[in-house]
């Protein structure tokens, strides 16, 4: 009940300070408040709280725990994506005072279709994204109040739609700063005071050894909502809904419905989906077999790294900044904040291997985060600690699920539709944020099994092969062509798609190709780059720009050749 | 008052000889960036490769954890700031002597 009050707790100070804020700043947008005097550091902590995301703050751990530290690689590709931002795209785009994706493809290479071409993929983007939110927040109502899936899902869906079709959470800098010190002591606390009551990590052989993960001293029991298939890493007998199941090692059996009894000592069954691992496999970061094949990791580190430029909500927020390079000063910081939340995540994962291995049987790896406290102290200490993470969790949820939904329903209403008035534009905005939500949470409620870090990973490598060299080539190629732009999103965005799906329908035996399909980047990218220059060159020369456009992406400020000091005088 | 062009007029009227200052701030930039970026895909493309290349070092303890998980957790992100920071530093340098270069001041 206090993990309750406090999911309660964070759930309304954002919609508070979200419809506070925007009476205050009732006249004026908020960007242009903000542009005014919003320090890098609030930036930086804004940039970073819309960013952590539920894939942050659950799915690193959950994939760890699942499928082995191979998963830390993504943390650290979530990062990194800021220092392409920082050396190609930041400074420029601030200067170009673009505020979106949409907006500078229209007006940097004067088309209005290629405005509604990047309009569709920020969609794509954006639904791709909100998916695993949603299913993150269906996971963490159902651990704390032990509501159905669907609940949760249908719940905090309707709540962010609705407090951003209110208006609340337009791009307020300071609730989202303030959200990323809430997630960020929400995980810290917790994962300090394990590793000092822990005094270090327990079982070592189940974590780095040749053990599987077993069952604690008095046996382990799980009740299963559902049917569920399972593989038996060893030879071994367990109760399921009060009959004995004797299974041997490697056979897959289906346990029925009710509570699994798991005897002390013997391997715990793995769910469908999951590969057993003895301890010293699955901490490698990197192995010739399994899931931490060398070509999943460099396309999730190139997917992650070029993907993050192109995600829809965070472009925008750039736009508070002063100038170019507080646009740069702000993401040094920005790379410094988000280090620090990212040492934690892994210490869950580790942790669970040992302190919740009923996940294993239940595939529910994504809860490790929020399951672990209780674990760790049964009593009032692991309640209180795991309430705080279930407010940080929401607090993920929230900022990103709403910082989405701000531009799902901005480009669906501004983008894609012919302009009309102001009051027509706001019951627009209004209705698309309402419907823009459905499709997603339609989507989340068939999406249970999939992990939360595989999702958020396919919205990246779209935005990789798609947004990324139209930014790069955009900013720093005069010879790009609108036909070319265009010709380059399509196949970037056909081979992105066409490839998780084909992996998703289709059970590949072959690793390093099941690696492209669930992880594209590393060929999709190439591509996207590939076509988009190529048709630039070979086709008519479209719109050359001016040097004014250049100008004013790469003028250094003070010089009056700007475009918002166009008018004052240069001395 | 003064009726002398400066480089910064040229680039505002968008002469060939502004086009050309213009295009040189853009390669020098993109030089810049393209070097940074050399550098940190060095680092860390080469992180999965040494761990890779080395699977010995899985056997080594460090604080109770093997080295290369503790190497992929804690020190890239001072690292990567630290590479951010270097460049914001340059980037800025270099608009600086753009600045002096195209209005210098008398």
């Amino acid at each position: 009940m206090i993990a309750l009050a406090a999911i309660l707790a964070v759930t309304g100070a954002t919609v508070g300070l979200g419809v506070y804020g925007v009476r205050l700043a009732r006249t004026t947008s908020d960007l242009f408040v903000a542009s005014r005097a919003v320090s890098a550091w609030w930036n930086a902590a804004a940039i970073s709280g819309e960013y952590l995301s539920a894939a942050s703050f659950l799915g690193i751990a959950g994939l760890q725990m699942k499928m082995g530290s191979g998963a830390l690689w993504l943390p650290l590709g979530f990062t990194a994506g800021y220092l392409a931002l920082l050396l190609f795209v930041a400074a420029p785009l601030r200067r170009f005072g673009a505020y979106t994706i949409s907006d500078f493809a229209e007006a940097r290479l004067r088309s209005r279709g290629l405005r509604r071409l990047s309009a569709a993929i920020v969609l794509l983007i954006g639904g791709f994204y909100l998916v695993p939110q949603l299913k993150g927040a269906g996971l963490a109502l159902g651990e704390v109040i032990g509501a159905p899936y669907w609940v949760g899902v249908v719940t905090v869906g309707g709540v962010v739609a609705l407090n951003v079709a209110l208006g609340g959470m337009r791009g307020i800098t300071y609730v989202q700063a303030f959200q990323y010190w809430v997630k960020t002591f929400a995980i810290a606390l917790p994962a300090c005071l394990l590793l000092i009551h822990l005094g270090g990590l327990p079982e070592r052989a189940a974590m780095f050894g040749r053990e599987f993960p077993q069952a604690p001293a008095g046996g382990l029991r799980v009740t299963l909502d559902a049917p569920q298939p399972v593989t038996f890493p060893e030879a071994g007998t367990v109760v399921a809904d009060g009959v004995r199941v004797a299974a041997t090692a490697g056979e897959e059996r289906v346990l029925p419905a009710g509570e699994v009894v798991v005897p002390a000592g013997m391997a715990v069954p793995v769910a469908e989906g999951t590969d057993a691992q003895r301890g010293e496999e699955w901490a490698r970061p990197i192995s010739r077999t399994g899931d931490a094949s060398p070509v999943f990791v460099y396309s999730l580190l190139l997917a992650t790294f070029l993907g993050t430029m192109g995600l829809p909500h965070i472009l925008v927020r750039f736009y508070t900044n002063r100038d170019g390079p507080a646009a740069r000063r702000t993401t040094v910081r920005v790379l410094g904040l988000l280090g620090c939340f990212y040492a934690f995540p892994a210490v869950y994962g580790a942790l669970g291997r040992v302190l919740v291995p009923e996940l294993y049987l239940t595939g529910d790896t994504d809860t490790v985060v929020l399951r672990l406290p209780e674990a760790a102290w049964p009593g009032p200490a692991g309640e209180l600690l795991g309430a705080l993470v279930a407010a940080g969790a929401f607090a993920a949820f929230l900022s990103t699920a709403s910082g989405l939904l701000v531009s799902l329903a901005g480009t669906i209403s501004y983008d894609l539709a012919r302009t009309r008035g102001p009051a027509v534009r706001r019951r627009r905005f209004r209705l698309a944020a309402l419907g823009a939500m459905v499709v997603p949470a339609a989507l989340a409620l068939g999406a249970r099994g999939l992990d939360i870090s595989v999702l958020v990973g396919w919205a990246f490598a779209l935005a990789a092969s798609t947004f990324c060299p139209l930014l790069l080539l955009g900013i720093w190629w005069d010879g790009l062509t609108a036909r070319g732009a265009a010709a380059g999103l399509l196949s970037g965005a056909v081979c992105a798609t066409a490839a998780i799906f084909t992996g998703l329908v289709f059970e590949l035996e072959h690793r390093s190709l099941d690696a492209v399909l669930t992880q594209p980047a590393i060929v999709s990218v190439p591509v996207a780059f590939a076509v988009m220059a190529g048709v630039s060159l070979l086709g008519p020369r479209g719109h050359r720009p001016p040097d004014a456009e250049l100008l004013a992406l790469h003028a250094p400020e003070g010089l009056g050749l700007g475009l918002e000091e166009a008018v004052a005088p240069a001395r | 008052m003064s009726t002398r062009r400066t480089p910064r007029d040229e680039l505002a009227e968008a002469t060939p000889h502004g086009r050309l200052y213009l295009r040189r701030l853009i390669r020098r930039q993109l030089g810049l960036s393209m070097l940074a970026l050399v550098a940190f895909g060095g680092f860390l493309g080469s992180l999965p490769l040494a761990l890779y290349l080395l699977p010995g070092l899985q056997d080594v303890d460090v604080l109770g954890v093997p080295l290369p998980v503790l190497l992929v957790v804690l020190p890239p992100y001072p690292v990567f700031v630290a590479f951010g920071w270097l460049y914001a530093r340059r980037a800025a340098a270099l608009e600086d002597a753009f600045r002096e270069l195209v209005e210098p001041v008398e």
